[in-house]
């Protein structure tokens, strides 16, 4: 965590320098008839420079051990293994449409990270993507993404 | 009687039948989040969000008032019987609720806990609909120098009692108001913080920041824990959960004190039903003629806090409707969504939209009345579903929240900034920064600054014009107050050389 904190504190520390900059020189920081768009941003940045830089001193001056805040073993793997299959998700959702891509999601998660039994798996994804489908395309009307299946 | 006609328009919306409807869905669904450990309020807000954007807001805030009240009743289920709080509103439940269950009196806390709740909540509406009008006058008279100065204190108290850790709350809080900048500015038209991205031009909206600090973000942290919890065996049947007389002599008066001290709590702007159920029950342990049993199974360490969290929600739409400041992180992603649906909060609401503000108040009787009833009769329904794994739970949260967020505008961009704001959400919540500080900055950034600017436009002195006007004289003051006093503390540490404890 202390660690974790040092790196938050020194990039928290150049994004607001760059506010406070993009305040000043992107933005109008004053204008004729009073502050413009530059001027809340200078102040923000300003503001997180010196939280950051109270976080980046409490961190490095505190000392004692530094307590991890990342799982390991099993926590992390399911973890990223759940977090990598969302990504997927998100990155194929154009092509596979959102029903297909909600089955996929589900049989990857349910029969692949948590070693469910196929019967319950499928069951479970068709059944979420078609009310996942009655709820929000049929009841709600949102357009979803269709996929080159063309549903 | 003002107030009566005001309530018959109240209920003649709130007793149509599609919103007596969503009424009845936001109270199950309500309870059903809060007794699952994992969800809470805030994240049964955002997640149902989307669901209401095709209805009328009436009843959009309906459903969602209703789940806020359930999510209060439920969490008590899961405290008691697995020793786990649902949400964080029935943490100290635990305490003495798993020792009554231990005890075989698993019923009787449960039960004194749903009539507590429902004490509560009604005499919480009472109040919230006593109170609101005649704050909502008292704002009207509120310039842009008040409304700033009452939106920083809003944001700085938020922040400094969300949060375990009060500079990060701050950093939470700061970061937030950054995101608010990005997109359009009204005042000027400039496009700031796009990057040349024609999606950012908008800004970082609201919803899909919210789905993926509360969902995804509170999925993940719950994703990485590998451990299964256990249901408690007990009875609580129908007439397991009746009090004896000896039960109800005892918790009458932890159910009167925790609903006054919840109350008053809840109005404060950002101090929650967490708090309030935490100060409940110090009291009761401080004033019980029993209190040698506190911590063995008092069941007034279940009245007391349980009815303070329910009058606290309750009071936390005070604050909200009338002067646009939420009180709780939940109400925060509610005034987010009274903002999608073109409602302005604040003092105008009550005369503009009256329809909703009436038939929301109506809606928190009923929705009362029907949780009394879910929470004797219905209980061993909701411990059915308790027994669905978190494992089959997960990934069926993580698809609402990507339908969700794609529903906003129809773009996977959406859903992408989502995932951004999941991944973060899970930072924070491991790190200690405070996910509704962050997002109560993103609802009133845009607001504040324009109160701001205009301020300054319309000053001779410059910012001295927050302290020559009474009422932002005092707000401001209140505001700084909340930041100096927390840092001068960290200050007076850190020169006595003592590093502050690192929160967990």
């Amino acid at each position: 965590m202390r660690r974790a904190d040092q790196i938050a504190g020194a990039g928290l520390l150049l994004l607001g320098l760059g506010f406070a900059v993009a305040g000043l020189r992107s933005y109008t920081y004053w204008s004729p008839t009073g502050p413009g768009s530059g001027f809340l941003p200078f102040w923000l940045g300003l503001t997180m420079m010196l939280l950051a830089g109270s976080l980046l001193v409490r961190s490095t001056r505190g000392g004692g051990l530094d307590v991890a805040w990342l799982p390991t073993g099993r926590g992390r793997r399911k973890l990223l293994a759940v977090l990598g299959v969302t990504v997927a998700l998100v990155a194929v959702l154009k092509v596979t449409g959102m029903a297909v891509g909600t089955v996929l999601f589900l049989v990857a998660i349910l029969r692949l990270v948590e070693g469910l039994r196929w019967s319950s798996t499928l069951a479970i994804a068709v059944g979420t993507a078609a009310a996942n489908y009655l709820i929000f395309a049929r009841w709600l009307r949102v357009p979803f993404p269709e996929g080159v299946l063309g549903f | 009687m003002d107030f009566l006609a005001n309530l018959t328009l109240g209920f003649s919306v709130a007793l149509t039948p599609f919103n007596l409807l969503m009424a009845a869905a936001g109270v199950t669904i309500g309870t059903l989040i809060g007794a699952l450990p994992g969800v809470g309020p805030v994240s049964g807000v955002a997640l149902l969000l989307p669901l209401t954007f095709g209805m009328n807001p009436v009843s959009g805030i309906i459903m969602l008032a209703a789940l806020y009240a359930g999510s209060m009743y439920g969490g008590t289920i899961t405290s008691v019987l697995i020793n786990t709080p649902g949400e964080s509103a029935s943490v100290v439940t635990c305490i003495d609720g798993y020792q009554m269950a231990l005890q075989g009196r698993a019923g009787p806390a449960l039960g004194v806990a749903a009539i507590g709740s429902f004490v509560a909540g009604t005499v919480g509406v009472v109040l919230l609909m006593l109170m609101s009008p005649l704050l909502a006058r008292w704002a009207l008279s509120f310039g842009p120098p008040e409304t700033f100065a009452l939106m920083l204190l809003g944001l700085t108290t938020v922040t400094g009692l969300t949060g375990e850790d009060a500079l990060k709350g701050y950093v939470s809080m700061v970061l937030g108001l950054m995101l608010a900048m990005a997109g359009f500015d009204i005042i000027s038209g400039d496009a700031r913080f796009t990057f040349g991205v024609t999606e950012m031009l908008d800004g970082v909206e609201f919803l899909p920041v919210a789905i993926g600090l509360f969902g995804l973000g509170e999925v993940l942290v719950g994703a990485e824990q590998v451990a299964d919890m256990r249901i408690l065996r007990a009875r609580y049947g129908l007439r397991d959960v009746m009090l004896t007389a000896a039960d109800w002599a005892r918790s009458r008066w932890a159910i009167v004190r925790g609903t006054a001290l919840g109350f008053v709590i809840g109005v404060l702007p950002g101090a929650g039903p967490t708090i309030a159920s935490f100060l409940a029950y110090t009291l009761e342990k401080k004033v019980s003629p029993h209190r040698q049993e506190f911590g063995r199974g008092a069941i007034e360490g279940v009245a007391a806090p349980e009815s303070a969290n329910n009058a606290a929600s309750s009071a936390a739409f005070v604050p909200m409707l009338t002067l646009g400041i939420p009180g709780s992180a939940t109400t925060a992603v509610m005034l987010g969504g009274l903002m999608m649906w073109g409602l302005r909060p604040g003092p105008l609401l009550f005369e503009k939209n009256p329809d909703f503000v009436w038939g929301l108040i109506a809606s928190l009787y009923l929705a009362n009345v029907m949780l009394l009833v879910l929470n004797i009769a219905f209980i061993p329904m909701f411990v059915r579903a308790l027994r669905i794994p978190y494992a089959v739970l997960m990934p069926l949260i993580i698809i609402f929240c990507v339908t969700g967020a794609y529903s906003l505008n129809n773009k996977v961009w959406d859903v992408g900034v989502m995932l951004v704001f999941g991944v973060l959400g899970y930072a924070m919540k491991k790190l200690g920064y405070s996910p509704a500080a962050l997002t109560l900055a993103l609802v009133l950034g845009p607001l504040a600054e324009r109160a701001l600017r205009q301020s300054l436009i319309i000053s001779d002195a410059g910012v001295a014009i927050f302290f020559m006007r009474p009422i932002s004289a005092v707000l401001t003051l209140l505001a700084l107050a909340a930041v100096a006093v927390p840092a001068a503390r960290a200050l007076r540490q850190a020169v006595r050389g003592r590093a502050p404890a690192e929160a967990a």
